[in-house]
């Protein structure tokens, strides 16, 4: 398996333990991800409520990008996904509109043809690898470790343009925290926003957002899984904003798939986490 | 006192229009006020007048002062809670950015996003990326970012008129 690792901004600048063991987990299950030569910012959620025209341009630059190297788009980034998915969905579909957005890409030397898919890391984990082999690649499970799994906003909605799971009950990510041995825990706001795309807006407001996830969470388990960056940095450092720090860990998804496929806390970026994550390594099996 | 009572004026009326003629915000008129997008709103929760069903009710009505003013529509999360919980699929959400659009007409927009979205033809990501940040991706193991094609994007910027529209610097 060969995918266009399409890795976004925050990711790439920020969130090394992130891009590092998504990395390895893939190479891991043998899939190749194959870096974007020229590719950039997605265009950001914020542009399409700006203009949708050069939202939909931006993103389908980068597409495009993927259609001349012949690959799927696979994301880590639940916004870059969902603006992805949007544009690909939208152009594909609307032959007006496509001729449009490639006019305006016309300077660029680039046009949207619609010769590829995107996906999110953790769909193409569950759809195209299988949980089946993820759980066989679990050789050093976790044990007794209890993970509250947070899927974020926009790798399921809007549910009619993104076409995945329900937003009210998705799956994927408690199935890939089972497939590591531990237990994915249902605790109440589970579906709900963290309020980061206001933390420039009203910045309380998104810590507050934050801390009560963080609080609950920790009431019914150890550590937080993620799968979108910016959910991500609101739950770590919405900790850091208060007094009373409740130190719950927080990790991205293929963190705790590396721990469980044998990675080291090292190849899977561990120590890059702002709230000490080494607690879980005592929850393995030796 | 403050002035509360809610008429449509004939400008009220072209308000409105505008702001149904934008992608994905046609179906304002179905919203029959049943308040499901503010009680499920993360952001309603903690911001008192952020209230999605008055801003409805406010578009109905062509208040376009009212809903233009302050930071009102800057604070929307976008997390499409109300989008996918609608009866009536009125997608508040999608009034919201209709009226980003029509507020950006008018040279309004948050200097926050303004600075996000300036950023982007500057530096191709919203982020630094440069030497010394490729130098600490190498420390981490990581290959070099790809270097982003800044030409064809400011190129795609200038030809939508994005960049004069939110007042940055034209590319």
């Amino acid at each position: 398996m060969k995918y266009a690792f399409f890795v976004g901004c925050t990711v790439l600048s920020r969130l090394p333990g992130y891009e590092k063991s998504a990395r390895k987990v893939a190479e891991k299950l043998g899939i190749e991800l194959v870096d974007m030569p020229g590719s950039s910012c997605c265009g950001t959620t914020y542009m399409e409520t700006l203009d949708r025209k050069t939202a939909l341009a931006l993103a389908a630059r980068n597409i495009a990008i993927a259609e001349e190297m012949g690959l799927d788009i696979v994301t880590v980034c639940n916004g870059c996904t969902e603006n992805l998915t949007k544009t690909n969905k939208a152009l594909k579909e609307d032959p007006v509109l496509r001729a449009e957005v490639n006019e305006i890409l016309r300077e660029t030397g680039k046009q949207f043809k619609g010769t590829v898919n995107v996906k999110h890391y953790v769909r193409m984990l569950k759809e195209d690898v299988g949980l089946d082999k993820i759980k066989a690649a679990a050789i050093k499970p976790f044990k007794g470790l209890r993970v509250g799994a947070h899927y974020g906003c926009h790798l399921l909605k809007p549910s009619d343009e993104m076409l995945f799971e329900d937003p009210n009950d998705p799956q994927v990510l408690d199935d890939l925290i089972r497939a590591t041995g531990a237990e994915s825990v249902d605790y109440p706001g589970k579906t709900e926003c963290c309020a980061g795309p206001v933390m420039g807006i009203r910045e309380k407001v998104t810590w507050d957002v934050g801390m009560e996830k963080v609080e609950t969470v920790k009431k019914y388990g150890d550590a937080m899984a993620t799968c979108c960056p910016f959910c991500y940095i609101t739950y770590e450092r919405c900790q850091f904003m208060t007094e009373n720090n409740p130190n719950l860990p927080v990790v991205h998804i293929p963190q705790l798939l590396g721990l469980a496929m044998g990675l080291s806390a090292d190849e899977v970026g561990l120590g890059t986490n702002k709230v000490d994550a080494s607690a879980l390594l005592a929850k393995q099996e030796a | 006192m403050e002035q509360t009572e809610i008429r449509i004026t004939a400008e009220g009326k072209e308000f409105r229009n505008e702001l149904m003629a934008t992608h994905g915000a046609d179906k304002l008129m179905h919203c029959y006020q049943c308040g499901t997008c503010t009680s499920d709103c993360p952001v309603a929760k903690r911001v008192p007048e952020f209230r999605p069903r008055n801003i409805a009710r406010l578009a109905i009505y062509g208040q376009k002062d009212r809903l233009l003013s302050g930071d009102l529509v800057w604070l929307c999360a976008g997390c499409y809670t109300c989008y996918e919980r609608c009866p009536q699929k009125v997608h508040v959400s999608e009034i919201v950015s209709a009226l980003r659009q029509i507020a950006l007409k008018e040279g309004k927009i948050h200097p926050t996003i303004k600075s996000i979205i300036t950023t982007i033809p500057r530096l191709g990501y919203i982020s630094e990326i440069g030497e010394f940040e490729n130098e600490m991706r190498g420390e981490d193991g990581l290959p070099p970012a790809p270097t982003p094609a800044i030409e064809e994007i400011k190129a795609i910027m200038k030809k939508t008129g994005i960049l004069g529209r939110v007042g940055g610097e034209q590319a």
